[in-house]
């Protein structure tokens, strides 16, 4: 006895879908960002949060406002646009003018995102983009550094970073002296913990191993790209007669290499692609610290690396059941 | 102790609950069935009765006309009412013999034959002529497949009773009500292929299916090497090549046949219809399979006459609620909806679900965003995302050079994207587009 009025859905297999979807990832690396967040607001004040506030909605209302304007459907809830915008603020000063927040964050949503079909048509991460935007457009907002709220040693309003100082002339030993380090160990414990002044979310390594390790357990990321950014930095600079430690714990490393350089939209995804761009994207950045203008080079050097994907992904790796062809006599 | 197991692969919900501890229940005989000539992979049947004959339960009544094929049986005795296509599980609606009970139950069945007596020949004709198919699924002539080529000897032989789509139960209860049948039917089939051992795979979460079937070597095994292998609990662990390669550790070459590493894989099911087949002379008639679902309101495993329509079982066997959207033949992983509950229970139907609404939901897609996911998941370490990318872009060349055609549409990829993305019907798609275009290439002499 069949229901006449009965319809049955027609649909390919499988029939069965996680419950795992785009919106729960971008949580997860919203969630696993809190705790440098917190960092930033810890060391340079509640003006972090204001800063990293305005990123995210303008970031949102960017993303929603275009796609309306071409009548396309909308979709901020996928939480992309909010993971954009606070990226985009941890790796701004945190005296940046709140409009240039704004611009950059808006900019980096229509023009690296919106532009090339939304989210997974980007070729370029779209916060290094705004970045890259604010840094041309006004570098001396970008480079006006303030000191942590916590730092030892406190004679200005306005210092450099530990990277600024290296490239202005200055030694190790003036890098000890700006946090108040007695000596090498003490200043690799202010560095890890990130009592020195930088952008909003990079100066803790402590607090961003954290937040990528709850990324590496709950399998959003892939640890590969990280390690070779991080041991591509260490070496390099090790190779130009850096202090390797310090290298890897001053500027946006840590923050490039867990949460940047795994973007999964503008990194490789086959395994020799990931270790290739790791490794090209710390190598990149030594370059550009030691030989470049600029103290600072992860931000180019990731974003030089997002070309280069399309080539990165040629080499797949084996099959299951993959024969090597036997050679064919010409 | 780590369990043997494949790379890749996901772990859907199992949904195995309802059903597991249900043994199965026979059906009444139904009024009447609809038979589908062609029922396995490979060539069209012709017919070998005419609309008003009268045919017996077990007798022939649609001939294999080309190698592969399977032949088919009447599964009631009654008269052909007519032959016409009739909705079939595989969408294409195919040539079907409709029969009318007439309430008498004479059958026609084969005369025994001691598989282990008879020639190779005489064993391979007799599952040829009981239309024995693979009954997992994929519905690959047993006799065919049982039949390797001389130079590709045979050593392993896996009694595959993983069951890894989720929801079914049927392969589990068969271990349990007919552990000395499998035995049997492993038995004969290790000995036609000459195969020195012979291995009982099952899941982990069946574990209790093992000891049932341990029992039965001592009477059943003549003579063959047997033994059992727990598997990790993974879709897709029931894949043929999954399980070779878990079990023996080799891997079946890309675009190579099981043969091609001496092993065979036969369904649990189907070793009890070889066993059938020659000790009791009974054609593949009858199967077991999983009824279930979240619309389903009588979830249970059942027995049925080949040709069963499934409306034909409801209300009195089957209930469904009003909230029923989707009705899958199979599992719920490469199982294939029906159009219509005229559609009759098929050799290689395993179970039928009954999805709601909330099960049938249709999601929008995304661009992809390359997570990896699908790439873990593939179990033939595929790069489901660069192939679905050549694909958009129209390069079936580049697809295939990743990989599309070893690709065994296990529907894994498609289970964990979280853009949303097809990928599994995308290659099934892309499949043809490649098989076209090298018909094409062949045509202009490329």
């Amino acid at each position: 006895m069949e229901n006449k009025t009965m319809k049955l859905v027609l649909s390919g297999a499988p029939h069965f879908v996680t419950g795992y979807d785009i919106q729960k990832t971008m949580g997860m690396v919203i969630i696993a960002l809190l705790p440098a967040l917190a960092g930033g607001v810890y060391f340079f004040g509640l003006r972090a949060l204001l800063v990293t506030a305005v990123s995210i909605v303008s970031a949102v209302a960017a993303e929603f406002l275009f796609r309306k304007a071409l009548r396309r459907e909308t979709h901020v809830t996928d939480l992309s646009a909010v993971v954009t915008g606070m990226l985009l603020a941890l790796i701004l000063p945190v005296s940046s003018p709140l409009w240039m927040a704004a611009i950059g964050s808006a900019f980096a949503i229509i023009v690296a995102k919106e532009l090339f079909g939304g989210l997974g048509g980007n070729f370029a991460n779209p916060a290094l983009v705004g970045r890259a935007v604010l840094l041309m457009s006004w570098p001396a907002f970008m480079t006006r550094w303030s000191p942590s709220l916590h730092a030892a040693v406190v004679d200005a309003t306005t210092t450099a970073t530990p990277l600024g100082i290296l490239k202005l002339g200055g030694t190790i030993t003036d890098v000890m002296k700006s946090v108040g380090a007695s000596g090498k160990p003490a200043l690799y414990l202010q560095m890890f913990l990130g009592n020195h002044s930088g952008s909003i979310g990079e100066t803790s390594a402590l607090l961003l191993l954290l937040g990528a390790a709850f990324l590496v357990v709950t399998r959003v990321i892939d640890l590969r790209t990280p390690v070779a950014m991080i041991a591509a930095t260490f070496v390099a600079s090790w190779l130009f007669g850096q202090d390797p430690t310090f290298s890897v714990l001053a500027g946006g490393i840590l923050l490039g290499a867990f949460f940047m350089a795994t973007d999964y939209v503008t990194t490789p995804v086959t395994p020799i692609g990931k270790w290739a761009f790791g490794i090209g994207a710390g190598l990149m950045t030594v370059l550009i610290r030691q030989l470049g203008n600029f103290p600072e080079g992860v931000t180019y050097g990731i974003l030089l690396m997002n070309v280069l994907v399309p080539y990165l992904d040629k080499i797949i790796p084996r099959k299951f059941g993959f024969v090597k062809p036997r050679k064919v006599n010409a | 102790m780590s369990l043997k197991t494949f790379r890749g692969g996901i772990h859907p919900p199992e949904h195995k609950e309802s059903t597991r501890d249900l043994p199965i229940e026979r059906v009444p005989t139904p009024k009447s069935v609809v038979i589908h000539l062609t029922q396995a992979i490979g060539a069209q049947n012709q017919p070998l009765v005419k609309v008003g004959d009268r045919v017996v339960k077990g007798q022939m009544i649609g001939d294999v006309q080309a190698c592969p094929a399977a032949t088919v049986h009447a599964s009631i005795t009654g008269i052909v009412r007519k032959i016409e296509p009739a909705p079939q599980s595989n969408l294409k609606d195919g040539m079907a013999v409709f029969i009318e009970a007439d309430g008498t139950d004479e059958t026609a069945y084969m005369a025994p034959l001691d598989a282990f007596a008879c020639s190779r020949e005489e064993a391979i004709k007799r599952l040829r002529d009981a239309g024995i198919v693979g009954m997992g699924g994929a519905s690959f002539p047993t006799d065919v497949k049982l039949a390797p080529p001389a130079d590709k000897p045979i050593d392993t032989i896996i009694a595959n009773g993983a069951e890894c789509e989720p929801y079914l139960t049927i392969d589990y209860r068969t271990m349990m009500e007919s552990p000395a049948d499998v035995v049997e039917g492993l038995a004969i089939a290790a000995h036609i292929v000459g195969a020195t051992r012979a291995i009982v795979a099952i899941e982990s979460n069946k574990a209790d299916a093992l000891p049932v079937i341990e029992q039965q070597f001592a009477g059943h095994s003549h003579g063959i090497r047997m033994g059992t292998i727990i598997a990790a609990t993974k879709y897709p662990e029931g894949g043929e090549k999954m399980l070779m390669k878990a079990i023996t550790g080799r891997e079946v070459p890309s675009k190579g046949l099981p043969f091609d590493i001496g092993v065979i894989c036969q369904n649990v099911g189907t070793l009890k219809a070889i066993k059938e087949a020659f000790i009791d002379g009974k054609p593949l008639i009858e199967r077991g399979f999983t009824v279930s679902g979240g619309a389903c309101k009588t979830p249970k495993n059942l027995y049925a006459p080949i040709g069963t329509v499934i409306a034909d079982l409801i209300p009195d066997v089957i209930q469904m609620s009003d909230d029923v959207r989707k009705v899958i033949f199979g599992g719920p992983m490469m199982g294939v909806t029906v159009p219509s509950l005229q559609t009759p229970i098929a050799k290689g139907t395993s179970g039928v679900l009954f999805f709601t609404a909330a099960e049938s939901k249709q999601y929008e897609e995304r661009l992809c965003i390359r997570c990896g996911r699908c790439a873990n998941a593939c179990p033939a370490q595929l790069m489901p995302m660069l192939m679905n990318a050549a694909l958009d872009a129209n390069d079936v060349n580049r697809a295939d050079a990743i990989g599309l055609v070893d690709c065994f549409e296990c529907g894994a990829c498609s289970y964990v994207c979280p853009a949303r993305i097809p990928l599994t019907q995308r290659f099934k798609l892309g499949k043809d587009l490649l098989r076209n275009q090298r018909a094409k290439e062949a045509r202009h002499g490329k």
